[in-house]
């Protein structure tokens, strides 16, 4: 072999041993990195929360374009189905429009003694409703967090805290408000805790994630006669979401553990409406607000 | 002149081409599917293209990437910043190390591969989530992911292998 040959073998050798030890120390620096990472977040949640606001907001655009042909295919289908099932929805409509017809009256009725009984007391309600609507642009959630993020952000008047809702019931609440973009921490989520009390006994519970289907309900009172079928609504304890929001039917109640079924189907939400209470002083009732809206829009 | 600028940036295109399916496949995997409860157990798109990337094309598709991949994952699923990157960087590595392996078998033994990988990395990821929250995180969902993410490979790794044809059989 030549002195040439040899050099040249020598300089490719070391050229590969130094890529190795470039590589081997890349890995350990992002891998220290990643776990740099992890300790600082836990410990700066703030950080970890804008970053990821700048980031769902950068993506926003990207991700409605992207899911528009969803949005599309998930309308088509239904329209499908709709049409499949046009007579027999009929049907139920028109009992449910017959039933809902009676409901209307005895809320009427009730409006106008609870109306009579306010003006006695000198009882002020003072809730300003804001809805916003918007449509989900990604289901965040993978097997970890149950989460969605809208298209709509602060410039549409979103704030953090503000309630989610479907047409059934309560899903969830904004944990980050982007400008453009917001995210929707589920109440399956294992991180979410709300507030709730059951209709039928009166009882306080704390509504808690935990990443299955049916959330658990928590420090219930140890006499409570609470039972599958009975109605869950917000208690509006903490100041987070006023009472009486429909949220779920409770499920499950034996050998003292408690589930919830929630009002709204958590896996097919398209549209949310994001809902502001601003709640200063007084109690909102949903009922009296829903006519006080329609008589302002007619 | 023209020829020569547009040589240039088709050259670029195709330098970038596994960051970018790396990307848009993080980007598929969350958008919202017109099929019910598919979020929670959606398969792990982006593990699919760090794994056959750094397999085929690491020369293209570098650790700063891989990181970098993996903290915009974690900023989109909700995640803590940082898990993410850590199994993406690790399984990236892993990929690397037993690359001469997977490359050069049959599209079964990069399938099987995965597999390993995927489970790897399901396990990383749930017990590092468990550490962070103070308690075991659910199992049943992680688990479905896994199998669903294995159970479907073929369907993006399909997808990567025709671009990977396309435009940089010859690169």
């Amino acid at each position: 072999m030549s002195v040439r040959s040899r050099h040249h073998g020598w300089v490719s050798a070391t050229a590969v041993s130094w890529r190795l030890l470039i590589h081997r120390f890349s890995f350990v620096f992002f891998l220290s990195l990643s776990l740099g990472l992890l300790v600082v977040g836990h410990g700066q949640p703030k950080m970890a929360e804008g970053v990821r606001t700048h980031v769902m907001d950068s993506l926003a655009p990207i991700l409605d374009a992207l899911s528009r042909p969803m949005a599309v295919a998930t309308n088509v289908m239904q329209h499908v189905k709709d049409y499949v099932n046009l007579q027999r929805e009929n049907e139920r409509l028109r009992a449910e429009n017959a039933q809902l017809l009676q409901w209307q009256n005895v809320a009427v009725a009730l409006e106008n003694e609870n109306k009579g009984l306010r003006a006695l007391l000198n009882y002020k309600t003072e809730s300003n409703l804001a809805y916003i609507s918007a449509r989900v642009i990604a289901d965040t959630g993978g097997p970890f967090v149950r989460s969605l993020v809208v298209t709509a952000g602060k410039v549409d008047g979103v704030r953090e805290g503000m309630a989610a809702m479907t047409g059934e019931g309560l899903i969830g609440r904004v944990t980050e408000a982007g400008n453009w973009s917001s995210r929707i921490l589920l109440m399956t989520d294992m991180n979410s805790r709300i507030p709730v009390t059951v209709a039928e006994s009166g009882d306080h519970a704390i509504l808690a994630g935990d990443n299955e289907s049916t959330p658990k309900l928590l420090y219930l009172p140890q006499d409570t006669n609470v039972k599958s079928g009975d109605r869950v609504l917000t208690s509006g304890h903490g100041g987070i979401f006023p009472p009486n929001l429909p949220v779920g039917v409770v499920s499950r109640a034996s050998s003292g553990a408690y589930e919830m079924t929630p009002a709204a189907d958590l896996g097919r939400i398209n549209q949310v409406r994001l809902v502001d209470f601003n709640l200063v002083g007084g109690a909102f009732n949903p009922i009296a607000s829903k006519i006080e809206t329609d008589t302002k829009k007619n | 002149m023209f020829p020569a600028v547009w040589s240039r940036i088709e050259q670029g295109a195709r330098r970038i081409l596994p960051l970018a399916t790396a990307l848009l496949f993080i980007l598929i995997g969350v958008v919202a599917w017109p099929i019910p409860y598919l979020g929670a157990v959606a398969p792990s798109l982006g593990l699919v293209a760090v794994y056959y990337w750094a397999i085929h094309r690491p020369d293209l598709f570098h650790l700063p990437s891989v990181f970098l991949l993996g903290v915009l994952q974690d900023a989109i699923h909700f995640l803590p910043l940082g898990l993410s990157a850590l199994v993406f960087v690790a399984v990236h590595q892993l990929a690397l190390s037993q690359r001469r392996f997977f490359a050069g078998h049959a599209f079964h033994m990069l399938w099987t591969g995965f597999a390993i990988v995927a489970v790897a990395a399901m396990l990383c990821n749930w017990l590092i989530l468990s550490l962070y929250n103070g308690h075991g995180v659910a199992f049943l969902p992680v688990l479905l992911q896994t199998a669903l993410t294995v159970i479907l490979f073929p369907l993006p790794a399909w997808v990567l292998i025709r671009l990977h044809r396309a435009a940089l059989s010859q690169g």
